[in-house]
Order: structure tokens, then C-alpha cells, then sequence
């Protein structure tokens, strides 16, 4: 999808400060609109948005309670954050002007919805591997983010180059990595 | 702390090495004390990464305790263990309340230990911690239990049973008996001699050698407040037993190339990674700090006044004598140590080494050209986590080190040439 036509499917929502798109199950940016120069670091955004969905449907599947049309708003001092899971391929998150009615708010969310959904290709998704994933998410959420790989590699006795290359790393190797991801992340559970 | 213990603490010319009670100690704040240990950790595992910091820190603080408790003439159990947790939070690690047995046995615990309250700081709101971390007030208080009670080195082990940092309301080390175990010789002032040599001048010596100076004795008035913690600088600073991080260090390094030669590398970057760390939060906090302002100067953006301003820190904290003999700005620049915290313990206890060791000097060495000429020092940057990603992380880093000698080999000097890649 090209910026024009994202721009077009937000014009006349008023109180929209930004839109990112992110591709799932990677977390990857896909397309992305800002109204102002925010500065917003968009593919980090995006990829935070798409865990944060896939962490909400963990949740709402261990609770007997999701559904495919969820919602997440997250209202915040300065703005009004919706995210939505389009399909399985699509995470759209929304950035609305704090001062926003939420009524309104819910059905711009809607209408937006819709005219992105018609906009955006029929994929057919192919999962990256594991250990790519695993290496990107601990990358992502790691407390000290700039040593990250070097822990993993002492914890798990993986090279950095085998790191680096994770897509190559057989099935000991990525639950070497998986454990290890999740002692440093204080997790007990990844849903990557 | 009164006169008698005060003048424990020594310092030996020419070397800016530091000692109390003839035990080798340095100045470190938190972000580096968290992330040492951690590195400790993700080497050797949890269990026995606490195992051995605790056994490190029984060993370290050991022949201080008993320094002071000889020169206080404190004989009684309850004397002794009641100076010692006053050392313990002097040095900024906590005020633990300490309660033993006369076999030794018994418990300690505090709030605002050193370590767990560092991390529930720092690290808190980010990640859980399934872990203790409090592994130094563990061997403190094993060693202060030993001592009162004239036990063999070796009989008591703490265990941390609660800790602030895996969201308990306070550390709780619990004290038990076990079976003597021999001590390695701590490396002591007395034996240093044979590791030091003579001090050689760099550039901007005399200017150095002054501001170390004063800085050293506004560092000797600093003392851990009323729940034991020194906070200055914006950091947490502790005053630490240099065997306690060498020890750690080597031990961790030399088992990974016993059980996993192949990622020595990861492990000896990540200790190389805790000079980074280092220099970036102490020395960047105490060069941005208002008291620097009225010691030395407001900082500005010329790279040799930070390079000079970071040797002068370096010694002061009695991390060894540092220079740069050598300095082409925005090229090149060439650090030594005529003297260093690390190869001394290295070499008295594993002799000398077929490879570089010292770690957390050659780390400081790039973290310093890196501050020295990517740092806008005259905006007043805080110094936070995002910033040191930015410069420290990945590509970002613009600066390479090569060490061209090193102590734990046998050089006569560690040199490290750090240069623009």
C-alpha cells in the first residue's frame, strides 16, 4: 500500500495523529502515516503494537474470551491509542488526539477500518523462523538492548555469527535460545 | 568512622591504586555493579553465578573486616558485628541489620541493599527477576559471622532467601554452617610490589595528577547515607573490593573456556562492554556534575579536555595509573596503564596469560575517545539509556581498540590504540 493511498483511507478523520500498519505474526512495519513531524520512531512502534496484540490474544485465549474483531484502547495522558487486529496478516494501530470523544473515536475506528482492509493485498504469510524471531523479540524488550546478543550467546554457547543467522539454527539451538530469552526477559511464558 | 579505621585506608604513590586495611578497593556506581554481575550470570547461570559472587565477596571483605576490627580493638561478637555493618553501609552497599548465632548461623536483612535496590530501580519496571541478586551482602555477612565468632574462613555461606528485586519487601540472607573451604590468597597492598611498575607521565600529567588528587579527597568524605547507599553523581556509588570484581571476572572467563571455548569471545565483549558502562555513567555523570563544575570546569566539546578529565577520574576512583601519551584528535588516540586494578590480581593468582585480560580497562579506553569526541558536553546530555544506545549500540560506536601490550601477559604496560574506523 503506498502512503497516498493510507493517506486516503484517513482524510476527513479529524483527530487522527498517526496510523502504523504492522505485518504479523513478524511485527514488521508495513505502512505507516504521521498528520505532524512527531518524530515517531514508526517501525518500533509498529513492532510494538504487534506484540502487543499478540500478547492481548494470548490473554483473551486463556481466558475462554477472544474473538477475531478485539480491540485494544489505551488511553493515555496525551493521546488515545486503539489497536485493532484486521486479519491474521494485519495489525492496524491508531494515534487519536487525546481530547477525542471516545464514542467518535470508535466509530471513525470502524469506518477507517473497513476502507484499509479493502485497501491492503491478499497475502499468503510465511512465517520466518523461530530463532529469527526469538533473537528480534529479546533484541526488542532486552533490559540492556546493546548487549543482548552477547548474553544470549554466553547462556546459550551459540556463536554470534550462529545468532546472526538464526534462520539456520536447528530445533536444540532455538530452545537453547528460547530458555535463555526468557530468563533474561523474566518471562515464563513467549508468545512469539 | 572514627580515626583509627579512617587511616586504614591508604594510597599507594605513583600507582593510584587505593587500599583499606590493605585490601585493594575502587569506586563503581550501580549501572556498572548491575551489569557486572549480570554478565557473571548469563556466563556461568544464576546459581552458580551467585555462588561464586558470594564466595568472591566473603573473600574480599574478609581481610578488611579484619583490619578494622583489629584496629577498633573490637573483640566481642557483638562489637564486631555491629562495626561491620557500619563499613558496610560507609562503603555504600546497605545497612543491613545483622542478627548471628555464636556457631554462626543466623540471618541478615535489609531494604536498601546495594545491589537489590539498585536493580528494582533500575531494571524494576522493565523485566520480573526470578532470581536474588544480593550476593555481596551475602558474602559480607558470611565473612562479618566468621570473624565475630572466630570461625574458619570458609564455614559460613549466606543464602538470599527474599530480595527487593524479585518484589519482596526486603533482602533476607539467610547464614548456615558448612564445611571450611581453603581461601585463594587474597591479593593484598603488601604483595603489590611485585605487579606495579613505575609511573610514566602522559600528556596533560601535571593538570592529571592535581585533579586526581582533589578528587580523591572529595571522594574520601563521601559515606553511605542513613540507609547505607552513597548517592552522588546521579548514580549510586559503592565503594568495592577490586578481588571481589576481579575474581568474578577471571573465574566466570576461565570456566567458559573450560566448557564453551567458542563463545569466549561473547563473554570477554561483555566484560570489555561493563568499561563502556563504566565510563559512561560514572565518568560522564561526575564530568556533567555540579560539584566537577566547581572542582575543575564546565565541561565543553574539546576532546583532549574530556580524554584529560577521564584519566584524572580513572585514578581518582583507584582504578590505576592512567595516561595517554599519544593523542591526534579525531584519529587516534593511545592509553596505557603503568598500573591497572586487574592484572596485579591476575597475575598473582593465575600467573601470566597467553592473551589480554584486562577487560574492563581496554572497555574504557574506547568508552572514553567515544565520550571524548561524540558527546555535545557543552548541552548538558543526560545520560541515559537511550543515549548510551545510541553511542554504544551496534554501528553507532565509530571507534575501534586494539591492545597493543598487556599486564596479564607479562608486557611492562597495558596499551590500548583506539582508533576512528
Amino acid at each position: 500500500m503506498s502512503q497516498t493511498t493510507l493517506e486516503r483511507a484517513v482524510e476527513d478523520v479529524g483527530p487522527l495523529r498517526a496510523v502504523f500498519i504492522t505485518a504479523m505474526p513478524d511485527c514488521l512495519l508495513y505502512d505507516a502515516w504521521e498528520r505532524a513531524e512527531d518524530g515517531f520512531e514508526v517501525e518500533e512502534i509498529a513492532a510494538y503494537f504487534g506484540d502487543l496484540v499478540r500478547s492481548n490474544r494470548q490473554g483473551l485465549k486463556a481466558l475462554g474470551s477472544w474473538s477475531s474483531d478485539m480491540q485494544v484502547t489505551i488511553e493515555s495522558a496525551e493521546s488515545l491509542v486503539v489497536i485493532r487486529e484486521i486479519n491474521e496478516h494485519f495489525v492496524c494501530g491508531c494515534v487519536f488526539e487525546r481530547s477525542a470523544p471516545l464514542g467518535m473515536v470508535r466509530l471513525q475506528m470502524k469506518r477507517m477500518i473497513e476502507r484499509i482492509a479493502e485497501m491492503l493485498p491478499q497475502v499468503e504469510a510465511q512465517e520466518r523462523p523461530r530463532g529469527v524471531r526469538l533473537v528480534e523479540f529479546v533484541s526488542r524488550y532486552a533490559p540492556d538492548p546493546h548487549a543482548a546478543l552477547m548474553r544470549i550467546s554466553v547462556r546459550t554457547g551459540l556463536t554470534m555469527e550462529q545468532l546472526e543467522a538464526a534462520e539456520g539454527l536447528d530445533a536444540d539451538a532455538v530452545e537453547r535460545l528460547e530458555s535463555a530469552t526468557k530468563r533474561i526477559l523474566g518471562l515464563t511464558q513467549l508468545s512469539v | 568512622m572514627s580515626d583509627a579505621i579512617s587511616q586504614l585506608k591508604s594510597l599507594m604513590p605513583g600507582c593510584d591504586l587505593t587500599f583499606f586495611g590493605g585490601a585493594p578497593y575502587v569506586f563503581h556506581c550501580h549501572h556498572y555493579n548491575l551489569f557486572h554481575d549480570q554478565s557473571v550470570d548469563d556466563v556461568l547461570g544464576e546459581e552458580a553465578g551467585f555462588a561464586l559472587r558470594s564466595r568472591a565477596a566473603r573473600e574480599a571483605f574478609r581481610p578488611l573486616l579484619a583490619a578494622v576490627f583489629d584496629a577498633a580493638g573490637a573483640t566481642l561478637p557483638v562489637e564486631r558485628i555491629e562495626l561491620a555493618t557500619q563499613i558496610f553501609a560507609a562503603l555504600g552497599h546497605g545497612r543491613p541489620s545483622l542478627s548471628v548465632s555464636s556457631d554462626g548461623t543466623g540471618v541478615a536483612t535489609g531494604t536498601h541493599l546495594h545491589y537489590g535496590f539498585a536493580w528494582r530501580e533500575k531494571y524494576g519496571k522493565q523485566v520480573k527477576r526470578f532470581d536474588p541478586v544480593d550476593a555481596v551482602a551475602a558474602g559480607f555477612a558470611a565473612a562479618a559471622s566468621e570473624l565475630a565468632h572466630g570461625l574458619p574462613p570458609g564455614s559460613v555461606e549466606g543464602t538470599e532467601v527474599n530480595c527487593v528485586a524479585m518484589q519482596h519487601e526486603q533482602c533476607r540472607v539467610s547464614l548456615s554452617r558448612v564445611a571450611p573451604t581453603p581461601l585463594a590468597e587474597p591479593l593484598a597492598e603488601r604483595m603489590m610490589a611485585d605487579y606495579v611498575k613505575p609511573p610514566q607521565r602522559g600528556l596533560w600529567e601535571d593538570e592529571v595528577a592535581a585533579i586526581a588528587d582533589g578528587l580523591r579527597g572529595f571522594l574520601g568524605g563521601v559515606a553511605g547515607d542513613e540507609r547505607g547507599l552513597v548517592h552522588a553523581f546521579n548514580v549510586f556509588v559503592t565503594a568495592h573490593m577490586a578481588n571481589y570484581y576481579n575474581e568474578t571476572i577471571f573465574e566466570s572467563v576461565r570456566a567458559l573456556e573450560e566448557r564453551s571455548p567458542a563463545v569466549v569471545g561473547a563473554a570477554e565483549s561483555l566484560f570489555r562492554e561493563a568499561g563502556h558502562v563504566c565510563v559512561f555513567n560514572t565518568f560522564g555523570n561526575i564530568i556533567l556534575s555540579p560539584e566537577w563544575e566547581s572542582m575543575v570546569e564546565k565541561p565543553g566539546d574539546d576532546p583532549e579536555r574530556i580524554v584529560m578529565s577521564c584519566l584524572a577520574i580513572a585514578r581518582s576512583l583507584g582504578f590505576g595509573h592512567w595516561l595517554v601519551p599519544e593523542m591526534k584528535v579525531g584519529e587516534r588516540m593511545v592509553m596505557r596503564t603503568t598500573t591497572n586494578y586487574e592484572a596485579p590480581y591476575y597475575l598473582h593468582r593465575y600467573g601470566r596469560s597467553a592473551k589480554p585480560r584486562c577487560y574492563i580497562t581496554t572497555g574504557a579506553a574506547l568508552a572514553i575517545a567515544v565520550l571524548a569526541h561524540r558527546v555535545k558536553w557543552s548541552e548538558s546530555p543526560t545520560l541515559d539509556q537511550a543515549y548510551y544506545d545510541a553511542l554504544f549500540r551496534g554501528d553507532g560506536l565509530g571507534w575501534e581498540a586494539e591492545v597493543t601490550r598487556d599486564q596479564t601477559m607479562g608486557d611492562e604496560v597495558t596499551e590500548i590504540v583506539v582508533s576512528r574506523r
